[in-house]
């Protein structure tokens, strides 16, 4: 299961000798990864080059998010206007922006990443101050770096001009994203609602950092639909928060469970009682309850509901990571295994939602479905599996609507090439070729999908919710 | 603070003269300057052994065979047996540490009469064998060895480099810093220049020379006997004729393109402080003149691997909080300069408006220190560093200026190692 070329490109002569025989394929760029929990500077020391067009309504905001999150950011273009927003929480951090001027960029100098404000741009002749900001930073990005874009809905555009300008900016970023990627680097547009600005903090301190390794090509919409919650703390932010997990005994169930548990929230691993030892060891690694159920089960609703009810007083977070796939060509493919891909995919989930909804699930909370971008792109011998997967995106958006009125936000989150159980069964020809489809040239790993659920059940996430978040490297379909 | 409480008052405070380290008091140890500060307290003062109740040592560099110093000097000055003792660490707040724990003590009741101070001895820092070699050991030094434990033993202690004793260094066990490149980073991050920090270093010298010309820190300092007859009488590091052109030659010793030099930091040094503290009471029946008391203290900690020596930016502005005060009311500040870029970051950080609103959830600034009020008689970079007595030096200078001037309040700021700050603030007494 393990990626050849990855660990072969660890190696720096076997890297060499590959690159001067020529492979048709990059070799993938080892990707860089969180450690531990959140930390209150997840940009320590690293080197960010902001730039913005003029009239941009972001500065304030990212200026204070970056020098406290401990990065030293560097100002490329404009002038004071530029600087100002920086003086202050420079000086509250001793991090004082610098100008960096791009005719005479130090020799050795590497930024670990590039934020652009756009939400000044307001017509299609402006997109120019794009080329000007990323253009002389070319190679200057060094491996595993970030680039964000932020932007404004093109929907919300006051005129067609407007709307063509906002919209450029996701043509622009998913380029970018496929031409950094083989650095192991990623390019994300930010697109920030009106209202929603000072929303951005978390979600930046999320994508600038490695948390978001296997995230790219994306555009991550923020808006002001659910609540502020009270307190959004950027250490341990799931104290004090019940977590049910489905599908938690392997893979990316038993990741999230441990990344949610790190951050302090208590999680309740469910898996079928046939899995009973595996789900077992997983909570008791990292304190937690276990909950034997099978998902497809008619009784298992009440069942899951009342046992978060009465051994945990609720539940503020669900993650829908239970999933089978029944692989045939329609031509081929019985009716069971239509029925069995359909009900625990998709019609679980919905049973299992309005079971929690009716009590257990607080004010505030959290609810993360996992699609698949075969659910996006389709896939050969996938209609039923890509049928469940897409139904959750649209089961996302309406629910989401539904329950912004009580704080609580609906997410899906759909991995593409993830090194498991499930991918280690492709034949090995269509696993090779999967794995270096994606802009990163690399297969994503469960603690890259866990990162993005985990990130999503975070308070701080409440600027995001009825989104598909991609977590795919990249990949080349689907998106 | 007149509300019928208990409180403790400073009625005298005395050091050692602070000597280079690995000069004149090689031959003494934490214990033996320790000794000779409260000995030379205990004539000046003239207090009799029997009012007594404790004392309370700080210090850094602990004496492995004998890490409680308090006890171990109240023995060897042969004081009654009850008067009791303890030793605390709180990195270069130890001093400040032991001087607030004694005030606590007597303003619960616990006590009457403190004697509370701080040593440290860097020429005497122990050698640590590195714990392998402490393991491999242990069956010789614990029981009877056979020739088969020696073999296992030397079995063991391959390969050589790692069973090499560590020279001691002044390293962030957790981020492996050198205090020196902390200092460094936050002299480039708050964007402090070599030449400020070189002007305020000459300040210090030139002060504390003014301080020992005048007589006003000698008498501050007893004469100390050293193992080999000779007597020390005074600070040895202070330099009344050096300048910014001077220091300006000097290269930079914690990074290439540093700002930081030997001459801007302060220096490896040894030497002790102690100060006489008893209830007002107390010293009032005993006729004793109380020269100044603590109206409040603030201990606190930041993220040392962000800025390792800011903590003074916090503690002080929360001391003045806790006095009811605010910095327009202080006549003396008293700031323990570990590096004179470390002084002049903090002093940043309260004369930010930026800094107050992010870092104290405040609106204003907590306020521009007048450099005519700060570190009269200099500071560590002058006058040396030996940790655990700073703190009893700085409340001994601060205690002598409030009653012998006219000067009503004061406030003492003092960075540590770990990410730790102090403040506090005294008042005058009488």
């Amino acid at each position: 299961m393990t990626d050849f070329l990855l660990e072969l490109g660890k190696n720096p002569t076997a890297r060499k000798l590959i690159k001067t025989v020529g492979l048709p394929v990059p070799m993938p760029q080892s990707l860089r990864r969180a450690k531990g929990p959140a930390e209150e500077r997840p940009l320590h020391d690293r080197d960010v080059v902001y730039g913005a067009a003029p009239e941009g309504v972001m500065a304030t905001v990212l200026a204070s998010t970056l020098a406290r999150a401990g990065a030293d950011v560097h100002l490329l273009g404009g002038g004071a206007a530029l600087q100002q927003p920086f003086v202050e929480p420079g000086q509250a951090y001793g991090r004082p922006a610098r100008v960096l001027d791009p005719e005479a960029l130090p020799d050795a100098f590497k930024a670990d990443a590039l934020v652009f404000d756009a939400t000044g741009l307001r017509d299609p002749e402006q997109l120019r101050a794009l080329y000007e900001f990323f253009h002389p930073l070319g190679q200057r990005l060094g491996s595993c770096g970030r680039a964000v874009v932020i932007g404004r809905p093109a929907s919300a555009a006051a005129t067609p001009r407007a709307a063509a300008t906002a919209a450029a900016l996701e043509g622009f970023v998913r380029s970018l994203a496929k031409e950094v990627g083989k650095r192991g680097s990623t390019a994300q547009l930010l697109v920030v609602a009106e209202g929603a600005e000072a929303r951005v903090e978390p979600v930046l301190r999320f994508l600038l950092s490695p948390r978001s390794a296997f995230i790219s090509g994306q555009p991550v919409f923020v808006d002001a639909r659910v609540a502020w919650p009270e307190q959004v703390p950027f250490i341990r932010p799931l104290e004090g928060k019940v977590a049910l997990v489905t599908g938690a005994a392997r893979g990316i169930g038993a990741a999230t469970c441990e990344l949610l548990a790190a951050e302090g929230a208590h999680v309740v691993c469910l898996d079928r009682p046939q899995d009973d030892s595996l789900v077992s060891q997983v909570a008791r690694k990292l304190g937690g309850s276990v909950l034997l159920a099978d998902v497809s089960d008619p009784g298992a609703p009440a069942a899951i509901a009342d046992e978060l009810r009465a051994r945990h007083g609720g539940v503020d977070i669900v993650v829908h990571n239970a999933g089978i796939t029944r692989d045939k060509t329609l031509a081929r493919m019985k009716p069971e295994l239509w029925d069995q891909t359909l009900d625990v995919n998709l019609v679980a989930v919905a049973r299992i939602t309005e079971a929690l909804l009716q009590g257990p699930l607080r004010e505030g909370g959290r609810i993360v479905l996992l699609s698949s971008v075969a659910g996006i792109a389709g896939n050969m011998g996938q209609t039923n599996y890509a049928a469940s997967k897409s139904g959750i995106i649209g089961y996302t958006g309406k629910l989401a609507e539904a329950l912004a009125g009580r704080g609580i936000t609906v997410n899906a989150i759909a991995p593409g090439f993830i090194e498991t159980r499930l991918t280690a069964a492709i034949p090995v020809m269509i696993r090779e070729a999967a794995r270096r489809l994606s802009n990163l040239g690399q297969g994503g790993l469960p603690q890259d999908v866990g990162e993005a659920i985990t990130f999503l059940a975070t308070p701080g996430a409440a600027g995001i919710t009825g989104r598909v978040l991609r977590v795919c490297g990249g990949a080349l379909v689907g998106a | 603070m007149s509300d019928g409480k208990r409180r403790a008052v400073v009625i005298e405070g005395v050091r050692t003269p602070f000597v280079k380290a690995f000069s004149e008091f090689l031959k003494l140890d934490a214990i033996a300057l320790g000794d000779a500060a409260v000995a030379a307290l205990l004539r000046r003062t003239e207090v009799s052994r029997n009012e007594i109740d404790g004392i309370v040592w700080g210090g850094v560099i602990l004496p492995g065979l004998a890490p409680n110093v308090a006890r171990e000097i109240a023995l060897d000055l042969k004081l009654p047996a009850r008067v009791e003792g303890h030793t605390v660490t709180r990195a270069c707040a130890s001093g400040l540490q032991a001087i607030t724990s004694a005030v606590s003590a007597i303003e619960r009741g616990d006590a009457d009469v403190m004697i509370a101070g701080g040593a440290d001895s860097t020429s005497n820092a122990e050698i640590k064998l590195p714990q392998k070699v402490v393991h491999a050991l242990a069956p010789l030094a614990f029981g009877k060895a056979t020739p088969k434990d020696m073999l296992g033993v030397l079995s063991q202690l391959v390969p050589i480099t790692e069973v090499l004793p560590k020279m001691p260094k002044i390293a962030e066990r957790t981020t492996g810093q050198v205090m020196g490149e902390a200092a460094e980073e936050m002299a480039r991050r708050n964007e402090v220049s070599r030449a400020e920090q070189d002007e305020f270093a000459v300040r210090s010298h030139h002060r504390a020379a003014a301080g020992i010309a005048s007589g006003r820190l000698r008498k501050e300092v007893a004469a100390v006997e050293t193992p080999d007859g000779r007597t020390v009488t005074a600070d040895t590091l202070v330099r009344a004729d050096t300048s910014v052109e001077a220091l300006a030659k000097l290269r930079p010793v914690f990074a290439k393109d540093g700002t930081l030099t030997a001459g801007n930091s302060s220096p490896l040094t040894d030497g002790a402080a102690a100060v006489l503290l008893m209830s007002e009471e107390k010293a009032r029946a005993l006729g004793y003149r109380p020269r100044a008391a603590f109206r409040s203290w603030s201990y606190v900690g930041v993220d040392p691997a962000d800025q390792l020596l800011m903590g003074p930016a916090i503690a002080m502005p929360k001391a003045l909080d806790r006095a009811g005060m605010s910095l327009r009311d202080i006549d003396v500040i008293d700031m323990h300069e570990a590096f004179a870029a470390q002084v002049l970051a903090v002093l940043k950080m309260l004369g930010s408006a930026a800094f107050a609103r992010a870092r104290l959830g405040r609106d204003q600034a907590v306020g521009e220190v007048d450099p005519a009020k700060l570190n009269l008689y200099g500071g560590s970079v002058a006058l040396g560093h030996p940790f655990g007595a700073t703190g009893a030096r700085m409340v001994t200078t601060v205690a002598n200026e409030l009653s012998d001037g006219d000067k009503q309040t004061a406030l003492l700021g003092i960075c540590a190692a770990g990410g730790l700050g102090a403040g506090a603030v005294m008042e005058r007494v009488g």
